[in-house]
């Protein structure tokens, strides 16, 4: 038999590997093809670019569209996460809390955006909005990422409201609490994690969204996926898409490693008052 | 402080009907307990009382008041959770202060309700912890200074001590009996345990599958059981079926006097620890374990077994032959029509 301390060794080793391969690589890789010099190409045999420089980073910023593909994506965002945070609140309230005849089925029915593949909702979701008569491209994209995304607010939510104590809302109400104060004693500190995940999740999501983007957007409004595959299409310019991919990657990464704390926060544990 | 009435309650959940024709009264001051099996209606009849639920038929008069449909945090109870329930982002002093602050108590007098109610639960220095940082017995202390904050006329408890272990149990339990002598509030106390009932309450209501099958003194509950049930749900019970001839009952064991002269069918049951050695009545011990204070036998004879508690100086071997005998007035005939529900 293998000793332990052996098969941790090997264990650790595995997921060290893997993790230079799935992050570390592609990320050094697109950082180095970022800062490639304009005046030396970098091709076979150099390993690494024979020179490196910021002057693909200060081209990007001056001549392209990028200062307003980031203005976009990162307005739509937040204003996508409030709305459906506050849009599916009520339905992840009956979610969690209540029961009703065919709770069962509404719950898978709410999820299947999620499994629709983007570009097929992204089609028929603009022609619903031209039809419409949607011209603003901004509002068009905002209710589209509203649209997309809520599912996951409500699931976040849904299981959030269901963990709040029954009998923690009837100790509140017992004591003398008003409406409002047991949504303070009893509901919010069960939810409050719940709420910023799920902010976060549609404002990642929004952030990344490229299908609906690009189908009603284009060619006109940009936003940071989009002016990413206009980087990898017809005028394909590698350092460029490089320099996209990480203004993309970077900030969604920083906010997943916050989304992680919230979600480890949101442990049950921590709400049922039970020792 | 508040008497309570509670007056043919009948509470449905769809088509289940957890209580049907619950009626009691408890007056003021006074100790009682609900107690039966778990699923028989206790939680559901103390949520009815609090408010948190409201009966399909029937009504809750408190001090004579019908309540029936006022809110909880209108009517004169705090309750005791058996989760306990505690607000787990406030501490302990803000948990205790939780109650008075709602309901506008003035700031001084809220403080000092705050801190005579911790240094009487000993918890003076564990004012500014979290719940999550307690232990089972010290939160259960919290709870009840919490509901106790309110300074309700009446407390009602949800098996409050369930959650904590044997000796703690029996500590806490006399600790809520002399808070409610010193503080003189009307208690409701929900127990499946039959020892924490008979050791703590003025009353006892005994219920089963959503009804009330016997009320009264703790000692009449344990010696007059008026069913099967009852005497078999409260201590231990030896039952004997048969007809009765002039004042006896033929058992395996022998005859058995009964303060009865005549009946057909009936059943008859007494306690273990009524029997005393020396008597008509005879079997062959199956087992004998020393308790310390008493002796534990079980005797049989032909295929029927009972049980019997003796001073703990006795010595008894298996395979023994024992004489017993049983007074006639600790020999009660009881209903036996509840027999399916026995082990409900
Ligand atoms: N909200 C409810 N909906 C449906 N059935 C319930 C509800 N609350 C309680 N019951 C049922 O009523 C019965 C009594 O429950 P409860 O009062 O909690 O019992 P106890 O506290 O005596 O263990 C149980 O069978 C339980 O399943
Ligand atoms: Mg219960």
């Amino acid at each position: 038999m293998m000793s332990l301390p052996r098969l941790n060794t090997i264990l650790a080793t595995c997921l060290i590997t893997t993790l230079v391969l799935w992050i570390v690589i592609p990320f050094a890789m697109a950082l180095m093809w970022s800062m490639v010099d304009p005046g030396t190409s970098w091709s076979y045999p150099d390993i690494l670019p024979p020179a490196l420089s910021f002057e693909r980073w200060r081209i990007m910023w001056e001549t392209s569209s990028l200062k307003t593909a980031m203005f976009n994506s990162y307005s739509l965002a937040p204003v996508a996460g409030m709305i459906a945070i506050i849009l599916g609140a009520p339905t992840a309230y009956a979610f969690g809390r209540l029961t009703f005849p065919g709770k069962g089925i509404a719950q898978i029915l709410m999820l299947t955006p999620i499994v629709l593949p983007g570009f097929v909702t992204a089609v028929f979701f603009a022609s619903i909005l031209v039809s419409l008569g949607f011209h603003s491209r901004y509002f068009a994209i905002l209710l589209g990422h509203v649209v997309l995304f809520m599912p996951y607010a409500v699931r976040i939510l849904s299981v959030s409201f269901s963990q709040v104590n029954n009998e923690v809302v009837n100790a509140a109400r017992d004591l003398g609490a008003s409406p409002f104060g047991v949504f303070r004693a009893a509901y919010w500190p069960a939810i409050k994690p719940g709420l910023f995940a799920a902010y976060l999740i549609v404002f990642i999501l929004s952030i990344e969204e490229f299908a609906l983007a690009f189908v009603i957007g284009s060619p006109t409004f940009t936003t940071v996926p989009t002016i990413l595959y206009s980087y990898l299409g017809y005028d394909f310019i590698r350092p460029n898409a490089a320099v996209v991919a990480i203004v993309l990657v970077v900030p969604n990464v920083l906010l997943l490693i916050v989304l992680e704390r919230l979600m480890q926060s949101a442990n049950p544990a921590n709400v049922s008052g039970k020792g | 402080m508040p008497d309570l009435d509670i007056r043919n309650v009948e509470m449905r959940f769809g088509g289940f009907c957890a209580l049907s024709d619950v009626s009691l009264s408890v007056s003021s001051g006074k100790f009682i307990t609900l107690l039966g099996p778990s699923g028989c209606g206790k939680t559901t009849l103390l949520n009815i009382i609090a408010g948190f639920l409201h009966p399909t038929q029937g009504s809750v008069l408190i001090n004579g008041k019908g309540v029936t449909s006022l809110r909880p945090e209108n009517r004169d109870t705090a309750m005791c959770f058996q989760s306990y329930a505690l607000f787990p982002h406030l501490n302990v002093h803000d948990n205790v202060a939780f109650g008075p602050r709602q309901k506008r108590v003035a700031r001084a007098e809220t403080q000092s309700r705050v801190s005579t109610l911790l240094s009487q639960m000993g918890l003076d220095l564990h004012s500014t912890k979290l719940p999550n940082a307690l232990s089972g017995g010290q939160q259960q202390r919290v709870a009840l200074a919490r509901a106790l904050a309110v300074e309700p006329g009446l407390v009602l408890f949800d098996e409050p001590l369930s959650n904590l272990d044997a000796k703690l149990r029996d500590q806490v339990r006399s600790e809520i009996r002399s808070l409610q002598r010193e503080l003189g509030f009307t208690a409701v106390y929900v127990t499946h345990d039959q020892a924490e009932a008979l050791a703590m309450s003025d009353e006892v209501f005994l219920l089963n599958g959503g009804r009330i099958v016997q009320s009264g003194k703790p000692r009449d509950i344990y010696f007059k059981p008026k069913t099967r049930f009852v005497a078999d749900f409260i201590g231990a019970a030896n039952l004997h079926s048969g007809p009765i001839n002039s004042g006896a009952m033929t058992t395996p064991f022998g005859p058995l006097s009964v303060d009865s002269p005549n009946l057909s069918m009936s059943t008859v049951c007494w306690r273990p620890e009524s029997a005393a050695l020396g008597g008509p009545l005879s079997g062959v011990v199956s087992s004998a374990a020393f308790q310390g204070s008493y002796l534990d036998v079980f005797l049989t004879k032909d295929g029927e077994t009972i049980r019997l508690q003796i001073s703990g100086d006795q010595h008894l071997e298996v395979g023994q032959t024992v004489s017993f005998g049983v007074p006639r007035d600790r020999v009660v005939i009881i209903e036996d029509t509840d027999t399916g529900q026995a082990n409900a």
